[in-house]
């Protein structure tokens, strides 16, 4: 079974975690699941990458943390949560344009 | 649960300890517990759980990159690889606290009969057949107090290697060495209150009891302080045992934020050669010094105002022979 590089996957860890934010703020596993969940299982993202791309987003203001307890489905720990600020939002759909313009590249040098 | 956090401790040890590196530890611990009730409750074995978690937790370098660490791990690595720490496990530092208490407890009765030898002069001074009985009880106590303090110095000999090498503690030894260090504090503390009292109070014979009487009020006197002594010294040196276990990690990485909010007493540091001589020698002569001016001049009475001088002395010669760095 092929598995996905992470060295390919890496320059786009931001873009998903972004994407899953554009939806409401949410927290490290809660994230994780969702990225498994909408890639249907085929990449789980290591906790160390997530945690990573967090640092580095939030220095960047494209994240902004903040503290808060979870959902009723929670435990009632406070976790961190993270929500996307407007930079953030640019740079995700400036992302968006890079990937679909390197889709376009790739492709052509695809042979199916 | 236990494993998981094991694991994000050791990956985490040679780390610097900084609030960003707690944080990011605090942080993925966090994600690790939600993945791993999430599978319990969807269940998964508690071992099918723990590799999943451990599989999927990723690695270091790529934390250190983006919490520019990276070169502060690389030293670290390197430092390790240089010079292995030398692993103390749980039952090993369960033997040394044992003798360290050992230790404790003959250093302190040392200094007990050391003190109270005096009181059993003053007290035979009564009439002058009794008073070389007294004298002989004294040196009887004095060599039997060196004894203990030549011994205690022993008991923890297979240990001095703590001293010289840097050592490392796993997390499980220090949960248990800072649990027993906490249960011991209350003791610690009243036993120090107790003794202080003693100290405090050592004059009051002198006082109380009638003038005719006069060696009973003093040689009273040297048994408290003998005894508060005691309790000042023992409960003392025990605690420094707890302190020494919990500080043998690298103080400025994760692994040694054990000994954190703890005042830590440095191995010395000398300023010469010769300033470590004079400070080694310093109390055996000053004993000397007390033995010789006792028996030449057999006023006991009024020698131990020498113990009071060399102890405001002494103070002098650490400030110059020790290197206080920071």
């Amino acid at each position: 079974m092929v598995e996905i590089s992470s060295d390919v996957i890496r320059g786009y860890n931001d873009t998903m975690i972004l994407c899953i934010l554009m939806k409401g703020p949410s927290y490290g596993y809660e994230i994780s699941k969702q990225i498994k969940t909408i890639s249907e299982e085929k990449y789980v993202i290591k906790e160390t990458t997530l945690y990573s791309a967090f640092t580095r987003m939030e220095k960047n203001e494209f994240i902004e943390s903040f503290v808060a307890d979870p959902g009723p489905d929670g435990n009632g720990k406070k976790r961190t949560y993270y929500r996307i600020t407007e930079k953030g939002k640019e740079y995700y759909r400036e992302k968006c344009e890079e990937w679909a313009l390197t889709k376009d590249v790739i492709e052509k040098f695809i042979e199916h | 649960m236990e494993t998981i956090k094991n694991y994000l401790e050791s990956m985490f040890a040679s780390m610097p300890n900084t609030p960003e590196v707690r944080k990011a530890k605090a942080e993925l611990l966090q994600m690790m517990e939600d993945k791993y009730n999430e599978l319990i409750s969807e269940g998964t074995s508690e071992n099918a759980a723990v590799g999943t978690v451990i599989s999927e937790f990723g690695n270091l370098d790529e934390l250190a990159e983006s919490l520019g660490l990276t070169k502060e791990v690389e030293v670290a690595r390197g430092m390790e690889a240089e010079m292995p720490r030398r692993f103390i496990s749980l039952d090993e530092a369960k033997t040394y606290l044992s003798n360290r208490n050992k230790k404790a407890l003959y250093r302190a009765l040392g200094i007990l009969l050391l003190i109270i030898s005096v009181s059993f002069v003053i007290l035979m001074s009564t009439s002058k057949a009794s008073a070389l009985t007294g004298v002989a009880m004294m040196m009887f106590s004095i060599a039997i107090g060196i004894g203990f303090l030549v011994y205690s110095s022993f008991v923890d000999h297979e240990w001095k290697f703590m001293r010289r090498e840097s050592c490392s503690i796993d997390m499980n030894t220090a949960a248990y060495v800072k649990d027993k260090q906490r249960g011991f504090e209350p003791v610690r503390a009243f036993c120090v209150a107790i003794g202080v009292v003693l100290c405090v109070i050592c004059w009051t014979p002198n006082i109380l009891i009638p003038f005719r009487y006069e060696p009973l009020g003093a040689g009273l006197m040297f048994i408290l302080v003998g005894f508060g002594v005691f309790l000042i010294v023992y409960p003392n040196s025990i605690a420094s045992g707890f302190e020494r276990i919990l500080h043998v990690n690298e103080a400025t990485t994760i692994s040694g934020q054990y000994a954190n909010g703890s005042a830590y007493v440095k191995p010395t540091k000398y300023k010469s050669k010769t300033a470590q001589t004079v400070v080694e020698v310093y109390w055996p002569t000053v004993t000397c010094l007390y033995l010789i001016f006792s028996f030449l001049t057999f006023r006991w009475d009024l020698t131990w105002i020498i113990w009071v001088i060399a102890g405001v002395f002494h103070r002098v010669v650490m400030i110059n022979c020790v290197d206080d760095e920071d």
